[in-house]
């Protein structure tokens, strides 16, 4: 009976390789029941561990449907994909609930917190789910929000953030099972330019603290944050740029 | 985890008072009203029996049958008759005598008053005690030499002489046709709550005494009804036998089969009347119960709505590595919680109400623990019973679907 509250552990697989995102030939159809969409063709893609990408292209060719795949909120109808060597297509719900909350750490446009709930609830969130306990969880929840530079915005309610605001606190809350890959779907959608560099630079930073950081984006400068560009259209990878120069972010002092 | 998601659930209870106030009170009122009910009805039971424990659980009447139509003088009782039954069944019978009695008015001085008037015999005290205050009781003499004594209760002594010592003073009233005086040799107080008067039919207008029953009897010494008191330290059976046995004697020396004589005793009669109020009992707590019903629909019902309007959050929670069974836990708990807190006000609520009643009629009240603890379980039971929908749904939502809600 004790153990049915426990996350079992087992559940997450223990691989790591270098390669920490790997496609093969993924695809997604999406079946509106009339007609059947295709929302990536035939996908090859690597990522290695630490890498910094952005993920650019027009509405509609795909981006966020890659997102989610990688987010492992959806799953692909045809190929695989291997987060840490792991086909993700063999694992259960629970598995993937499991995977989700450990591995990945997920940033949305529209910033998704629980409404009516504090900004420190919100960051103890994933740790809840990974059973931490109370004082692990407060502590950490208020070091990170502490680190997004939201130290006196603890007891906040979401309502009462700023957009950028808002979007530090889903960043600390991503960042809350030090989960090895961020996901980021275009996170400075909402914000205006002063926020998003803000942002941006809150990512560059996770990265060069050894995170993987994927951020899909419209903006050009955005994308010039990143080490590596990658565009798409209809579904589909139509360049892979290395970023030689990216964009420094401004040292603190 | 458990703890966290009380927590959780109490937070969205807190965050819709008014809602989740709504929610509760279909709980409320169906816990609140079986509660009422069934101790309305555990109180009623428990006063019946008071009120034939006070009357004597021992005690029989035998007569002829209402159902026969050719009734001779013989199948009358005589005195001898009952002296004669004393004899042969000894101490197994406690107390015999034809349980006379009249009403009509009294005068005292310039006084008057209704009056009810018991025929009882000098050890009548023994199976029926009465606390004397003044005076004494009936005596062997004052019943074998047919005395015109009375011992009075005391609060009619004091309407009628405005004293309630009333030892001495005499009243007059007519017994069977005939002006006659009594003269008070006892006055005895008897405590009665609202219940008792009610069913006993006594009011405070109308007032008691005691007078030897051999006054009352008197002109043609026919009696047509025998009381009798068995020993009350027999058990229900060995009482039962020996009315049985008593029964077969009289209808023997009657020239009568015992079937033509009715027996009727206090105990059969109590767990009659028992019977009867526990089965009404349980048909109104019955149907109060399907007001519970009711209030887990209602439950139900916000719950689905609730989860319908938290879809995003649940696709949160879901991104963020809650599994199935957490988010099914999550909202079991909330509506658990919901109908407990609702549970827990009905019953005090309930309890509330028949204690306020109770104490205004003056009456012991009686609150089972079980039936606190059926409803306590009950309305938790419904909580979680009308949660699984919603929760389930809740826990099976697609992540991604759940996002994309709006
Ligand atoms: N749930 C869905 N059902 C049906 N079709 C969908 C669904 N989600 C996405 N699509 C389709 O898949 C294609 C890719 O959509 P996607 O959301 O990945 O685009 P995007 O690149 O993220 O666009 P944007 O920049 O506007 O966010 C589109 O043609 C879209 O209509
Ligand atoms: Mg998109």
């Amino acid at each position: 009976m004790r153990n049915w509250w426990k996350r079992r552990e087992d559940l997450l697989p223990q691989q790591e390789t270098d390669e920490l995102i790997r496609l093969e030939n993924l695809v997604k159809i999406y079946d509106t029941g009339v007609l059947k969409v295709m929302g990536l063709k035939k996908i090859n893609l690597t990522i290695r561990r630490g890498e910094f990408v952005a993920i650019m292209g027009q509405s509609g060719s795909g981006k966020s449907t890659l997102m989610n795949i990688l987010g492992c909120l959806d799953r692909p109808t045809m190929g695989h994909y291997y987060l840490d060597g792991v086909d993700i297509a063999s694992l259960s719900s629970d598995e993937l609930s499991a995977i989700r909350n450990r591995k990945i750490g997920f940033v949305f446009q529209s910033f998704n917190l629980i409404s009516r709930t504090s900004a420190l609830k919100n960051v103890e969130l994933p740790m809840t789910y990974a059973r931490k306990s109370k004082k692990e969880r407060r502590e950490r929840a208020i070091e990170l929000l502490e680190r997004v530079g939201l130290g006196q915005r603890v007891g906040h309610m979401p309502n009462e953030l700023s957009g950028g605001q808002r979007q530090r606190v889903a960043i600390a809350r991503a960042l809350a099972n030090e989960p090895p890959l961020i996901l980021a779907d275009e996170p400075t959608g909402n914000l205006d330019t002063a926020a998003s560099v803000e942002i941006m630079e809150l990512f560059s930073r996770l990265h060069e603290e050894g995170a993987t950081v994927v951020v899909v984006t419209h903006e050009e400068d955005i994308a010039e944050f990143t080490g590596r560009i990658i565009r798409f259209r209809d579904g589909q990878i139509i360049s892979d740029q290395v970023n030689e120069h990216p964009r420094e972010r401004r040292k603190e002092g | 985890m458990l703890l966290e998601n009380m927590k959780m659930a109490f937070h969205a209870i807190r965050v819709n008072k008014m809602r989740s106030f709504l929610t509760m009170l279909g709980i409320i009122i169906g816990i609140g009203s079986v509660i009422s009910i069934v101790s309305i009805g555990d109180t009623m039971r428990s006063l019946f029996s008071s009120l034939y424990k006070d009357v004597g659980l021992s005690q029989a009447y035998i007569s002829i049958g209402y159902w026969i139509e050719d009734v001779r003088d013989s199948d009358y009782f005589t005195m001898d008759e009952l002296d004669r039954l004393k004899e042969i069944f000894g101490d197994r019978i406690a107390y015999i005598d034809s349980a006379p009695s009249i009403s009509g008015e009294v005068k005292a001085g310039g006084n008057k008053l209704k009056f009810n008037l018991s025929g009882v015999d000098y050890n009548y005290q023994n199976v029926q005690p009465v606390n004397m205050i003044y005076g004494r009781y009936l005596t062997e003499e004052d019943v074998k030499a047919r005395k015109q004594v009375a011992v009075m209760e005391a609060g009619a002594a004091k309407k009628i002489y405005g004293t309630e010592q009333a030892v001495g003073r005499t009243f007059r009233t007519e017994v069977y046709g005939s002006m006659t005086e009594f003269t008070v040799v006892g006055v005895y107080k008897k405590e009665v709550n609202a219940f008792q008067k009610l069913l006993m039919g006594s009011s405070d207008d109308t007032g008691a005494a005691f007078v030897p029953w051999t006054l009352l009897t008197w002109p043609n010494d026919l009696i047509y009804s025998c009381r009798l008191f068995a020993d009350p330290g027999m058990s229900r059976e060995d009482m039962n036998q020996l009315f049985q046995e008593i029964m077969f004697y009289i209808a023997k020396s009657k020239g009568r089969n015992s079937q033509d004589f009715r027996l009727t005793t206090a105990m059969d009669e109590m767990v009659q009347v028992d019977s009867v109020m526990g089965g009404l009992s349980a048909a109104v707590g019955g149907i109060a119960a399907i007001s519970l019903l009711v209030g887990g629909i209602g439950i139900m019902n916000i719950m689905l709505v609730s989860v319908t309007e938290r879809t995003r959050e649940i696709g949160i929670r879901k991104a963020l590595g809650a599994t199935t069974r957490d988010v099914l836990i999550q909202f079991l708990t909330e509506s658990a919680i919901l109908s407990a807190c609702g549970g827990t006000i009905g019953i005090i609520l309930g309890i509330g109400v028949v204690f306020v009643g109770g104490n205004a009629l003056g009456l012991q009240v009686v609150v089972k623990p079980a039936v606190v603890l059926l409803a306590v379980t009950f309305s938790a039971m419904v909580g979680i019973f009308f949660g699984i929908y919603p929760a389930s749904k809740a826990a099976k939502a697609d992540p991604i679907e759940a996002l994309r809600y709006e």
